[in-house]
Parts: structure tokens; C-alpha cells; sequence
């Protein structure tokens, strides 16, 4: 069975080379001359006034949240489907009580205005 | 599908509270701002027929849900206490949550799902049921306690009550691994059969309760793993620390009951020392420390480490009579939390909390009635006959001194007078202080105050026939062993 | 064939357990974000050469699809003084180390003292087993109800999230497209009469 993921492998081999390669071959290669004067701000920029990282406002992180929830929401319909023919009535039910408890919280959320970005 | 495994009729108190709680979020979603009553008639509704489809199953025995799921008579007895308790704690907060625009939709959903988590712990018989529960009444509770945006105080109440709890949750669920490693289950009865084998001497084993004993600890708020609970009683909403400080009591005794007795009973010798610790600790933290509080939210918290420490007492004796003894016990103490709490909220009004002992100065000439109740309530706290916190610290003494662990009797009983100082330091202050020009206590609530006087006075009337309750609470226990 | 996944799981494991030490000691808490989604990876890695197709792939789409993407808003959002969270390290270092020692010699002591291995370990996987399958099949009818607990829990995380996050801005201007398409002519144009009286 891991036989399947060997191309995802190889993959993985060829990314690491492509990645690390060019900067070793960068920094052997080419002229190197470090300066501090090379890392200040150019003669016609400013000092830095304030750290480049702004604070985010709040509703990002309540569509993060949410996005997780339905994520992991979909996580187990994955299963379900593989095994849709063989659990029956019993697994039918059991996904649509899972889904109607869902559904519960995505019409408060929805009514809630929770989704509307103002 | 074998349908006999499933008896789904077993669950109906669950899914009447689960499916009530999804209707209570929608309605309150639809009907809105105008119509807030609403949803709080409906969950007064929820949780009294809980109460009698619990009750009607009272008796029944068996197993649903592949055997995840118990019912038992402390499963009945446990829920229609918790779901009790819940009715309580609404009925207080009617007034309060109104006067600062808490009376919103999800706060009764919120809990309602956090009852629903302890009815599930309370009947769980597999380790993964126990901690779902368990997340779903911790997970409702972060979210009560930082329910005031607004407040600082509260938000970082939430903020260290979640923290500490996840690392409480953490340590129980590594100790439930270890277990599961050892045995190869996660049914508590297959466990039970699993640990015969495996005997009290295991390292393993020892690793694994001490963590279960850590996490149920942290859970309980006994010392030293209370380092939350000071905060979070103070900073959350008092309606939250009303609920706070009774039903999960019960639960997280459920919790104990189930793990290390249903499942861990082989294990009595190494969690017993344990809880003998948490006992010492607890007691001495518990009293010493609340004759040091001003605020009585505060000094109510170190008397739940204090109470806690009472309760283990019985853990400790590990006899039938003992587990017996520590449950009435843990549904006394909610009893007794929820009327102490129930009083600071009937007091409180719009921008006063009535949260320090100094604000109950004199209260017997300003509410004569009230101060009559806060005698009887911080007597049962105290453990003064004839109230029923009496019988409580009694049982658990007697059933400690059954099982020959005398001098840890004496030392409670000790513990006992010392505490019972800061009880009757809050009396001084109510009965013979002066009473201060500027306080005013809350307007007329007809609500809370039915029920705090129904509450208070049950604690007096218990007191002096405790027969029913006692044997109620001990039946719960029969044959747990 | 054995061979190739002792090494595989050396080099995931190596790798897993630098990411995780560069997790907590990263200056830039961005950075550890990222070496937490490396440990991902390859913790979805050792989950797959256990032959747990379906928990490697999932910790790959929820954890690295979305939690860590969470986590890095959350990072952003909090703007942290990395010179004040700093300070207190190196004074409470001490403790922590003590405590963390203590904690690894226990565990030392208790598993070589325990007889492990008191379950016998599982078969070797037969060659068509569908790991996916297999946990469908328990999870939809045996662990029915725990799997209903976790909706639940799923709810009330909607529900908190919501009640503690969201808040109305009623000041910001928004375009309420429903509104513009329902509109009637009637709402927008008023006949007028202009003649006025007649001179």
C-alpha cells in the first residue's frame, strides 16, 4: 500500500532539491562582499516608524474558526462515503443527526450575521 | 445492526436537552431582541420535563450505545440532581442577567449544552464518552465565564480558567491513555476485568492514575490544583459561578465514580494515598487561606477547596459507604454553594455586585429575611446542626472512621472549626455591624427570592429530617462496588 | 522494502522532532507557526508508513489546511512585543527545566520498570486492508454516540466563537444588494405635477 505514496515521495526528493540547490549554488557562486552599510535603509528612505506587522481585526479570526469547524465537518462525510454501502440505515442516520446538529449551528451563524463581512 | 445494543431509549433525557437546546438557539435567533423570554420559558421548560423523563426512567438499569452508555441509579439520581441544579441557577439569574444585558439566547443554550455535557459524564461507560463530556461541559463553561466582552476581569477569568483547564484535560486524557495502553479498552467494565490481571504494583498503572487523579483534582478545583478557581468565581458572571459551583461538582464526581471505581476499583491502593494528599492540602489551603479574603465570591471559592477536601474524605474511606457518602456530600455542597451564590445575586443590582463581605454590613436591619437565610446557609456551610451541612461532614466522618483512617478524621474535624470561623465572620458583619448609608440592595425579585428562601430553608429542613435525602443519595450508590 | 521504511521513518521522525524544538525556540513567532505545519507534515508522514492513510491525510488537511492558518491570524492579530515575552524566560528557565527533568526521569523509571507490551502487538496490516473503510465502519454504527458528541461539541465551539467575537458595526457602509434589486420604481421616482396653477 505505501507503494502508492512512493511518487509523492519522489515528489517530496525533487522539491527539497529545487528548493536548497540554487541558494548553495547562490552563496558559492557568486560574488560575496557583506557591508553593513548594505542592510541600512537607502539614502532616500526613512527609518522604520513602527513594526511592518499591523494588528488584524478580530473577524478574521471568526471566519478561521468557522472555516475549521465545517473543515473538520467534512473530515468525517469522507469516511461515510467510502463506507456508505456497508453501515446501512444505522450510518445513514447517524450522519444525518451529525449534519441536522451542524445545519443548527450554520443557520444561527447565518442569521447571526456572522458571515456578512460589513 | 443488532438493534438490542442500541436501547436509545436509555439516552431520552440526553436528546430531550440536546434537541431543546438546538430550539432554544433557533427560536431565540428568529424571535430575537423583542421576544427574549422566550427562549428562557422554554429552557425552564427544557430542564422540568428533564427532570421527569429522568425520573420516569428512575429504577430501569442496563446498557445502551454498544455499552458506552450506563444507566444505573446514580445515573438516574446524579442527573435529576445536575438537571435540578440547572433549574436553580436559572431561576436565580433571571433579574441579574437582565440588568446587564446578559440575558441573551446563548446563555441559556450555552447552559443547557453544558448540562447536557454532564449528564453524559454522568452516564458514561467508555473512557472516550467520559472526556467528550467532560470537553463539552469545560468547553460551554469558558465560553459563560468570558461572556462579558467587556469586562477585563472577566475576560481574563475566562482566559486562565480555559488554560489551566486544556491542561487539565491534558493530563486526564494522558492518563486515560496510559490506561487504554495497558489494558487495551477503553470500556470501563472491560478494564475493570483487565486490571485483576494487572495489579496495584504496576508502574504503569501507578503513572496512569496519578495523572487521572491530577486531571479529576483540577477538575474538582482540590488543592493543590485550585490555582484557577479563586479567579474564575470572582471574575465570571455570579449567575456563572452559581452554576460553576454546583453542577459540575456532582459530574466531576461522576467522572471520578466512573473512571476509578467502575473501571479503576483495582487501583484503590495507589489513588487512595493520592486523594489522602489532595485531602491534607486541600483542607488546610481551603480554611486557612479564606479567613484572608474580603470579597465572599473569593472566600466562597476557598471554601469550595475547603468543601472538596471534605468530600475526598470520603473518596479516601474508598468503602461503599464512603463513595456514599462522598456523593451526598458533593450534592449537599451544590446545594448549599448554589444558595450562597443564589444570595449574592438576589442582592446585586445594576453596577453592584454585593460581592464583598462588607457589603452585607448590617444587612439584618436592611433585609432582615435575606440575613435570616444567610444564617441558615453559612451554618449548613459551616457544618452547624441542625442543618444539613452538618449531616454531610457527619457521614463522611463516620464512614472515615469506619474504615480506620481515624486520625485523618480528627484532622477534619478540625479543619472544620477552624473554617467554621470565616463563616461566622461573614454573620458578624451581617447581624451586628452597623448597616452602611449608601448600600442598596437590588430591586424586589419575587423569583429569586422564592427560590433562595425555598432553597435556604430546604437546607434547614433537610437538616432536621435528613432521612429521605440521605437514603436517596445512598441508594444512588448501591451496588456500585 | 522493510529497510526503506525504518529509514523513512528515521528521517520523518529526525525531522519532526527538530521542527518541534525549533517550534518553541523561534524568535519569530511566525516562524514557529510555520516549523509547527513542518512537524505536520511529517507527523502525517509516520502516520502513513503506520498504515494510517486516513489520520495522515486529515492531519495534513485540517491541522496544516486550517488550524495552523488560524494560528498565524491569531498571531498577527495579537501584535507581540517579542522583547517583553522574552524577559521573563530565562528567570522561570530554571523551574521549567527542573520540573520537565523530574517529569522525564518518572517516565524513565516507570517504563523501565513496566513489563510493556502486555497487549500483543497488532498483525502485520493484510495487503488490501482500506484504512478508511475500516474506520467508517466502526465510526457510524459502533461509535455512534461518541461521534454525536463530537456535532455537539462542534455546536457549542460555533456558538462560543460567535457570542465572544462578533460584534455589529453599525458605522461601516455596506452595499445590501437584496435591497437594490427588490427596489420598485415606485420607491425611487415621484410623479411630480408642474403645470401649477393657469396664469
Amino acid at each position: 500500500m505505501l507503494g502508492h505514496y512512493l511518487p509523492v515521495l519522489i515528489f517530496l526528493l525533487i522539491a527539497l532539491v529545487v528548493g536548497i540547490v540554487p541558494l548553495i549554488l547562490g552563496s558559492k557562486l557568486g560574488p560575496n562582499r557583506p557591508d553593513s552599510e548594505k542592510l541600512s535603509p537607502y539614502e532616500c528612505g526613512f527609518e522604520a516608524f513602527e513594526d511592518a506587522r499591523v494588528k488584524f481585526d478580530v473577524r478574521y479570526y471568526l471566519v478561521a474558526i468557522l472555516f475549521i469547524l465545517f473543515d473538520l465537518e467534512i473530515a468525517f462525510l469522507f469516511p461515510w462515503a467510502v463506507v456508505f454501502d456497508s453501515v446501512g440505515m444505522t450510518g445513514f442516520l447517524a450522519m444525518m443527526v451529525f449534519l441536522a446538529i451542524l445545519v443548527v449551528g450554520f443557520i444561527y451563524e447565518w442569521k447571526k450575521g456572522a458571515l456578512e463581512w460589513e | 445492526m443488532q438493534n438490542a445494543l442500541f436501547h436509545w431509549s436509555f439516552a431520552i433525557p440526553e436528546i430531550w436537552v440536546l434537541a431543546m437546546a438546538c430550539v432554544v438557539l433557533l427560536v431565540d435567533v428568529f424571535v430575537g431582541e423583542r421576544q427574549r423570554d422566550v427562549a428562557y420559558v422554554l429552557s425552564i421548560f427544557t430542564l422540568l420535563a428533564a427532570m421527569a423523563l429522568t425520573w420516569s426512567q428512575m429504577g430501569q438499569t442496563g446498557f445502551a450505545f454498544f455499552g458506552q452508555f450506563h444507566l444505573d441509579p446514580f445515573t438516574s439520581i446524579a442527573s435529576f440532581f445536575v438537571e435540578l441544579l440547572s433549574l436553580l441557577v436559572l431561576s436565580y439569574s433571571r433579574k441579574y442577567l437582565l440588568r446587564r444585558s446578559l440575558y441573551r439566547g446563548e446563555v441559556f443554550v450555552l447552559l443547557l449544552f453544558a448540562l447536557l455535557g454532564a449528564l453524559i459524564l454522568i452516564s458514561g461507560a467508555n473512557l472516550l464518552i467520559l472526556y467528550l463530556g467532560l470537553e463539552l461541559l469545560a468547553l460551554s463553561q469558558y465560553a459563560l465565564v468570558a461572556f462579558q466582552r467587556g469586562n477585563l476581569r472577566a475576560t481574563e477569568a475566562g482566559l486562565k480558567y480555559f488554560i489551566l483547564g486544556a491542561l487539565a484535560s491534558a493530563l486526564l486524557l494522558y492518563g486515560m491513555s496510559l490506561l487504554y495502553g495497558l489494558t487495551g479498552t477503553l470500556d470501563l467494565h472491560q478494564i475493570a476485568i483487565a486490571l485483576v490481571n494487572v495489579g496495584s504494583a504496576n508502574y504503569l498503572l501507578m503513572l496512569a492514575v496519578v495523572f487521572l487523579v491530577a486531571g479529576i483534582a483540577f477538575k474538582f478545583g482540590a488543592a493543590p490544583f485550585h490555582m484557577w478557581l479563586p479567579d474564575a468565581y470572582q471574575g465570571a458572571p455570579t449567575p456563572v459561578t452559581l452554576f460553576m459551583s454546583s453542577v459540575p461538582k456532582i459530574a466531576i464526581f461522576a467522572l471520578f465514580l466512573r473512571i476509578l471505581v467502575d473501571g479503576g476499583y483495582g487501583s484503590i491502593e495507589i489513588w487512595r494515598q493520592l486523594f489522602v494528599a489532595l485531602v491534607v492540602v486541600s483542607l488546610v489551603i481551603g480554611n486557612v487561606v479564606a479567613i484572608a479574603q474580603t470579597n465572599l465570591k473569593r472566600m466562597l471559592a476557598y471554601s469550595t477547596v475547603g468543601n472538596m477536601g471534605f468530600l475526598a474524605l470520603g473518596i479516601v474511606a474508598g468503602t461503599q459507604n464512603g463513595l456514599a457518602s462522598a456523593f451526598f456530600y458533593a450534592v449537599v455542597y451544590a446545594f448549599m454553594a448554589t444558595a450562597a451564590f443564589g444570595l449574592i445575586v438576589y442582592l446585586s443590582r445594576e453596577g453592584f455586585e454585593a460581592e464583598e463581605i462588607s457589603d452585607l454590613r448590617g444587612l439584618v436591619r436592611t433585609r432582615p429575611w435575606a440575613a435570616f437565610l444567610l444564617l441558615i446557609i453559612m451554618f449548613s456551610l459551616a457544618g452547624v446542626p441542625p442543618t444539613i451541612g452538618f449531616y454531610a461532614k457527619l457521614a463522611v466522618f463516620q464512614a472515615l472512621i469506619e474504615a480506620h483512617f481515624i486520625w485523618l478524621a480528627v484532622f477534619g474535624v478540625l479543619m472544620a472549626v477552624v473554617g467554621a470561623f470565616y463563616y461566622l465572620r461573614v454573620l458578624k458583619v451581617a447581624l451586628f455591624d452597623a448597616p452602611a448609608e449608601d448600600l442598596a440592595y437590588g430591586a424586589d425579585d419575587p423569583l429569586a427570592a422564592s427560590v433562595l428562601t425555598v432553597n435556604s430553608l430546604a437546607l434547614l429542613i433537610l437538616g432536621i429530617v435528613p432521612g429521605a435525602l440521605v437514603a436517596f443519595c445512598y441508594h444512588a450508590l448501591q451496588g456500585v462496588l | 522494502m522493510m529497510l526503506t521504511t525504518t529509514i523513512l521513518f528515521y528521517v520523518f521522525s529526525a525531522i519532526l522532532l527538530v521542527s518541534a524544538l525549533l517550534v518553541i525556540t523561534a524568535r519569530n513567532p511566525v516562524y514557529s507557526a510555520l516549523y509547527l505545519v513542518l512537524a505536520f507534515f511529517n507527523a502525517a508522514a509516520l502516520f502513513l508508513l503506520l498504515g494510517a492513510e486516513f489520520l495522515g491525510l486529515i492531519l495534513i488537511l485540517v491541522y496544516v489546511g486550517a488550524v495552523m492558518v488560524l494560528f498565524l491570524f491569531v498571531v498577527m492579530m495579537l501584535d507581540i512585543n517579542l522583547e517583553r515575552l522574552k524577559e521573563g524566560f530565562l528567570r522561570y528557565l530554571p523551574l521549567g527545566l527542573a520540573i520537565a527533568i523530574v517529569g522525564v526521569l518518572e517516565m524513565v523509571a516507570v517504563f523501565w520498570t513496566a513489563p510493556i507490551g502486555r497487549v500483543p502487538a497488532p498483525g502485520p496490516i493484510p495487503a488490501n486492508a482500506d484504512n478508511t473503510r475500516a474506520l467508517g465502519e466502526l465510526l457510524y454504527t459502533h461509535y455512534l454516540y461518541p461521534f454525536e458528541i463530537a456535532a455537539v461539541i462542534l455546536l457549542v465551539a460555533i456558538i462560543a466563537a460567535i457570542a465572544l467575537t462578533l460584534r455589529r458595526r453599525p458605522d461601516t457602509k455596506s452595499q445590501a444588494v437584496g435591497k437594490q434589486v427588490a427596489v420598485a420604481v415606485r420607491e425611487r421616482l415621484r410623479m411630480v405635477d408642474l403645470r401649477g396653477p393657469k396664469p
